[in-house]
């Protein structure tokens, strides 16, 4: 199954994230393009709301947004990034055995029609931090990624052309409706 | 000496020996560091260089690098070993591109807002605070985030991130896996040691100890760790050299000990002479740990080799012996001239003792008493234990050849002169400077370690080690305020690209003053949290959510201001502690600079400040400090030199014969450095110092091949001795010559060619070459006829009837010792059985215990009882030497108070050469000499010399027997 997704390197997709912050009082929404240049290497663009671009390669990630100087820092630092990228880039190039090799994997559904990943990071210093991620997807196609954080923070990326449908304000509800419906 | 006694003898000085190794292996305190060995600075770098460089920042510092694993395994061999020297209180510093933040003390927190300039230019206002809060919404959304989400409640403005960043290095390696690369895929450290640089005992230690803590990491067998910096490199260099030195050493052992062995061809004599070279070492440093507390590792270096010449006090009482002598006896005839020599040796070395500098003074004391010891237990002990029965090396074939050769030698007169203006011309063309003041030069670091080296501190950016930038301030604050002011100036030439990066002191921590300012616009808390409310209007965060920020601006408000004192628990305050010196009353800030590619710019820092702040250049302090130890030491070989001169005159008391022992020895001393300099070699303090052991040496050579004896066998023997002290010599220090290590090569090659030019020279300039070399064209025939004499029935009726006499010596009650005074025929013509024209001498004008010097003006006289057809052939000199041998043998028992006069009979004559066949037509007199070699109850043997104004007519040895009665 997981063959059936890969892509060829560049793979681009829009995304649209919701972030579910316990120290804030509302959701933070995102969009924009991940793509996968091939390698370890993953470009994460926010278009909107403000323009911020993050790169991600060589076990470092550099971020750059407007008219300022970029941030450089460790992935090492950054566990949600490293499970973004185990999971992102295993799936793209359709490499079950990383998948495997960095996760628990458990699947629900069939190949062909609605299925769903559960992701539990192997790492348990990744582990401290980021819980277990969900994706779903129908035939070849991903169309959400959950990420819960251990600390009881979640981040749900849209994927592809369901990243249109981010409402302004989304509920955790909204969401997995949206996951979980058909296309 | 019974044998008993000699064994108790042996014993004791090996007791003694042992005695004092004792003592030293308990009081020795060995110093390693370079500071205590140098003459005290005078200038203020110089003395900054001695008080503070070796513990300067940049010394400290060690660069390290571990390779040969996958980057994770390498990256957590950094963060182990990184954890585990933190802990170590060896090491003040340990970075290896990590910046973790819990690792900042909670309590200095709040200090955030004093030491961020943030306050400078911006007050926490509403417009602020919503800026900067719209900011971490946005970092909260983006991969950052998880790395800032604990901070933010606490530090919504980011300051602690802000000082993280000011803190690190200004030109950070290549991050992966979290913690510093280079591109070659090494994980790389930088490690602050406690110890100075300049002390590499320490180093060493240090540097262990980080090998041992990475070794013990887990996953660290198949990885490298490689080290490199200052420390690092003493340590490695010291090892090389020892290591060399030990191996040359161990050849040259060896190659000694089969030269003394084929020489002397005895075990024991051998092992026996090495005894007072082993009491003069420990001696040398029992006297050294008496009067210093601390003894310098160059000292006992430099020591050794100077003591080398001991050596050769062993060395000249083996060769000296004659066959059959009493060890005892030969080392009393050599004492004189031995004597002359250690005495001369020490009071030069007095010169060193009054330089006032403790490394020349810890030298002079090692060596004065090193000389001392090795000469008088020459003198007093070593003959009583060596083997009674010993080969007279005078009488080897090839010594003979061999002496024969070089008196053929021309020695003209002009020789000095022209040796002399060789050295001027070859000095005046020398190519390069005179001086190696870069004593590093002669230790230098492998070239694949420094490019190692600078591969490291350029990925890193670590501070050079040749420049310090130096701030100068009545107190502390005043230097962190002078360091402050200069920042600006600093950042535009790092703009300029003059200099890659420079730390100053009060990146560390700002002024008092400024910290009060900086607190003076902190908001109080109502001012604040309306700010706050204002900000947030609008954004998702909830509303207590930074309350810990409000509580940490509160107390900052509140805090006394940081100072060094209360900095230095922290990693960061002992950082800032190195930077900032306390001297006589005032303050010094020492700024490390990286990477300097314009000095010129660099220095103009300091130009507008009134000498406040200068730049020191580390290698021209040292370099300076050592042109000025050199000064010193010149100026105590120019004393050393004129004791020597006054010495060797008083000594000699003649100043025709100090010359002959002191320009040879000067010309082959200036003749080196001359070679040397052509060569291209720069003349560094080691040359100096294997000069002035080369110039000891030739002392030798000198002294001995000036000694006036005429004795042609004596002679062979002091060409044997020079000859085993001049290869033992090039042995040792031929071998060293060799050496890659520059240092050893200039030790080497230096005594190699002393040696060698004092040993031409002295026997070039020796006083009696010409008197020999007249005696040379005859050689071969004088040899001849010696032969014939001794196979013909030369002693004729006369010999007969002169071997058969009887001598009736009559008693005399004056004591017997040596006399100078002229004795005329009447004084002791009736002591010998021979009388009228038959009693051949004249006078005698010297005699003592072992010799006679006695003269006889009869040999042109035509009524010469002995004279043939064709005049006096020089065959009946023998006569004389025998009247002179009986008229000693009758002083010497008159001196005795001897009753019984005792009869001799003359039972051989050998070994007698003749330069002449007649001899009655040389005007003037004949001066016959006899010197007793053996004499006991039973006989004596002689050797006799006649000689005609100083050159020799006739030699050879008789026996005569006293037959019982």
């Amino acid at each position: 199954m997981i063959a059936a997704l890969r892509q060829p390197a560049p793979a681009h997709t829009a995304f649209a994230e919701a972030r579910f912050l316990n120290m804030l009082d509302r959701p933070l929404v995102v969009s924009g393009q991940l793509s996968w240049l091939g390698g370890d290497r993953l470009q994460r663009r926010v278009e909107q709301p403000r323009a911020e671009t993050a790169m991600i390669a060589d076990g470092e990630v550099t971020q750059q947004r407007d008219g300022k100087p970029a941030r450089h820092f460790s992935l090492k630092r950054a566990p949600q990034l490293q499970v973004l990228l185990d999971s992102f880039v295993a799936l793209l190039s359709g490499d079950a055995a990383r998948l495997q090799q960095a996760f628990e994997i458990q699947r629900e559904g069939e190949a062909a029609g609605a299925w769903t990943l559960t992701l539990v990071p192997r790492d348990a210093r990744v582990a401290k931090t980021v819980a277990r991620i969900r994706i779903d997807g129908i035939g070849d196609q991903s169309r959400c990624m959950h990420m819960q954080e251990a600390d009881g923070d979640l981040a749900v990326d849209l994927l592809g052309p369901l990243a249109e449908k981010m409402p302004a304000e989304p509920t955790r509800a909204e969401l997995q409706a949206l996951c979980a419906g058909s296309p | 000496m019974r044998r008993g006694a000699r064994a108790t003898l042996l014993a004791a000085w090996l007791l003694a020996l042992a005695g004092l190794g004792w003592m030293v292996s308990q009081r020795l305190h060995v110093s390693s560091d370079l500071r205590s060995f140098m003459p005290a600075p005078t200038t203020p770098d110089q003395r900054l260089l001695m008080e503070q460089v070796g513990e300067g920042p940049g010394s400290r510092l060690l660069l390290l690098s571990i390779s040969g694993a996958s980057d994770g395994q390498l990256a957590s061999l950094s963060q182990g070993l990184a954890a585990a020297l933190k802990k170590d209180a060896h090491y003040s510093q340990v970075l290896n591109g990590s910046f973790d933040l819990s690792s900042l003390d909670p309590q200095l927190l709040p200090y955030r807002y004093l030491l961020s300039p943030t306050l400078d230019t911006q007050p926490l206002d509403e417009a602020y605070l919503a800026d900067q809060l719209q900011q971490r919404l946005d970092d909260l959304s983006s991969p950052a985030a998880s790395l800032l989400k604990n901070l933010l409640p606490r530090d919504p403005t980011l300051e602690t991130l802000k000082l993280a960043e000011r803190w690190a290095p200004a030109k950070s390696p290549e991050l992966r896996d979290g913690v510093w690369f280079t591109p070659q895929h090494e994980a790389l450290l930088l490690v602050q040691t406690v110890a100075a640089g300049f002390d590499p005992g320490a180093q060493e230690q240090a540097i262990e100890g980080i090998r041992q803590t990475f070794h013990a990491l887990p996953g660290s067998a198949d990885a490298r760790l490689e080290l490199s910096g200052p420390g690092y490199f003493s340590v490695l260099i010291g090892a090389q050299t020892r290591h060399q030195a030990d191996w040359i050493g161990r050849i040259s052992t060896i190659g000694f000990i089969a030269l003394l062995l084929l020489a002397y061809r005895s075990v024991s004599s051998l092992l026996l002479s090495a005894l007072p070279i082993a009491s003069a070492a420990l001696a040398g440093i029992a006297a050294l740990t008496l009067v210093f507390s601390e003894v310098h590792g160059i000292t006992l270096a430099f020591g050794f080799t100077l003591l080398g010449v001991a050596q050769e006090y062993p060395i000249r009482v083996l060769s000296h012996r004659r066959a059959g002598e009493d060890a005892l006896q030969s080392v009393r005839d050599l004492w004189p001239l031995l004597l002359t020599a250690i005495a001369s040796a020490c009071i030069a070395y007095l010169a060193f003792y009054a330089s006032g500098v403790v490394g020349l003074q810890q030298l002079a004391v090692f060596t004065i008493v090193g000389l001392l010891v090795a000469g008088l237990s020459t003198r007093y002990l070593l003959p009583h234990l060596l083997p009674r029965r010993v080969r007279d090396v005078a009488a080897m074939g090839w010594l003979i050849r061999a002496r024969g050769w070089l008196d053929r030698l021309p020695r003209p007169r002009w020789i000095p002169l022209l040796v002399a203006l060789a050295i001027a011309a070859m000095l005046a063309l020398a190519p390069g400077p005179f001086w190696q003041n870069n004593l590093a030069a002669l230790t230098p670091v492998p070239t694949v370690l420094l490019q190692h080296d600078a591969r490291l501190r350029e990925a890193l950016g670590a501070p050079d080690v040749r420049y310090l930038l130096l701030l100068q301030a009545p107190t502390e604050q005043g230097v962190l305020a002078l360091s402050q002011s200069l920042q600006p100036q600093a950042d535009a030439l790092v703009a300029r690209h003059a200099v890659d990066a420079i730390e100053l002191p009060s990146r560390y921590l700002p002024t008092v003053a400024q910290q009060r300012a900086r607190q003076q616009k902190l908001p109080d808390r109502a001012t604040l949290e309306q700010a706050l409310a204002g900000a947030l209007q609008g954004l998702p965060f909830r509303a207590d959510l930074f309350q810990p920020f409000v509580e940490d601006v509160e107390t900052a408000r509140a805090l006394p201001p940081l100072t060094p004192e209360r900095y230095a628990q922290t990693p960061l305050g002992q950082r800032l502690a190195a930077m900032l010196v306390q001297r006589d009353g005032h303050w010094l800030g020492l700024a490390t600079v990286s990477g300097v590619h314009d000095v010129a710019a660099l220095q103009t820092l300091g130009a507008a400040r009134g000498g406040a702040v200068h730049l020191l250049d580390l290698k021209a302090a040292s370099e300076s400090l050592v042109a000025a130890y050199r000064t010193r030491i010149l100026q105590a070989l120019l004393a050393a030199g004129l004791l020597l001169v006054v010495t060797i005159s008083v000594a000699l008391r003649s100043a025709r014969r100090a010359w002959h022992v002191l320009a040879p020895m000067t010309l082959a001393t200036f003749l080196v450095l001359a070679v040397e300099r052509v060569a291209g070699i720069e003349i560094s303090l080691f040359h100096l110092v294997a000069l002035i052991l080369a110039g000891g040496l030739g002392l030798h050579y000198a002294l001995f091949f000036e000694r006036d004896t005429g004795d042609p066998a004596e002679q062979r023997r002091t060409l044997h001795a020079t000859l085993v002290c001049v290869l033992s010599a090039l042995l040792v220090f031929g071998m060293l010559a060799w050496a890659t290590i520059p240092v050893l090569r200039a030790i080497g090659l230096t005594v190699s060619l002393g040696v060698a030019f004092h040993f031409c020279l002295s026997i070039l300039m020796a006083p009696h070459a010409r008197s020999l070399s007249g005696l040379g064209g005859r050689g071969e025939k004088a040899a001849v006829g010696g032969q014939i004499a001794a196979a013909l029935p030369i002693h004729g009726g006369s010999m007969d009837q002169e071997a058969a006499g009887i001598w009736t010596p009559q008693t005399d009650s004056q004591p017997g010792r040596p006399r100078p005074d002229r004795l005329l025929k009447t004084d002791w013509a009736h002591l010998i059985p021979h009388a009228g024209t038959m009693c051949l001498l004249d006078a005698v004008l010297a005699w003592d215990e072992r010799s006679i010097h006695a003269i006889s003006a009869g040999h042109a006289r035509r009524d010469n009882p002995l004279r043939g057809e064709h005049g006096l052939h020089a065959v009946h000199l023998a006569e004389y030497g025998a009247q002179a041998m009986a008229v000693h043998g009758g002083l010497l028992a008159r001196a005795r108070g001897s009753e019984v006069a005792r009869p001799g009979r003359l039972v051989s004559l050998r070994d007698v050469a003749l330069s002449e066949e007649y001899v009655d037509h040389l005007d003037g007199h004949l001066d016959v000499h006899a010197e007793c070699l053996y004499a006991d109850d039973g006989g004596a043997q002689y050797a006799f010399r006649v000689e005609h104004r100083g050159r020799l007519l006739c030699s050879g040895r008789a026996a005569v027997i006293h037959p019982q009665p």
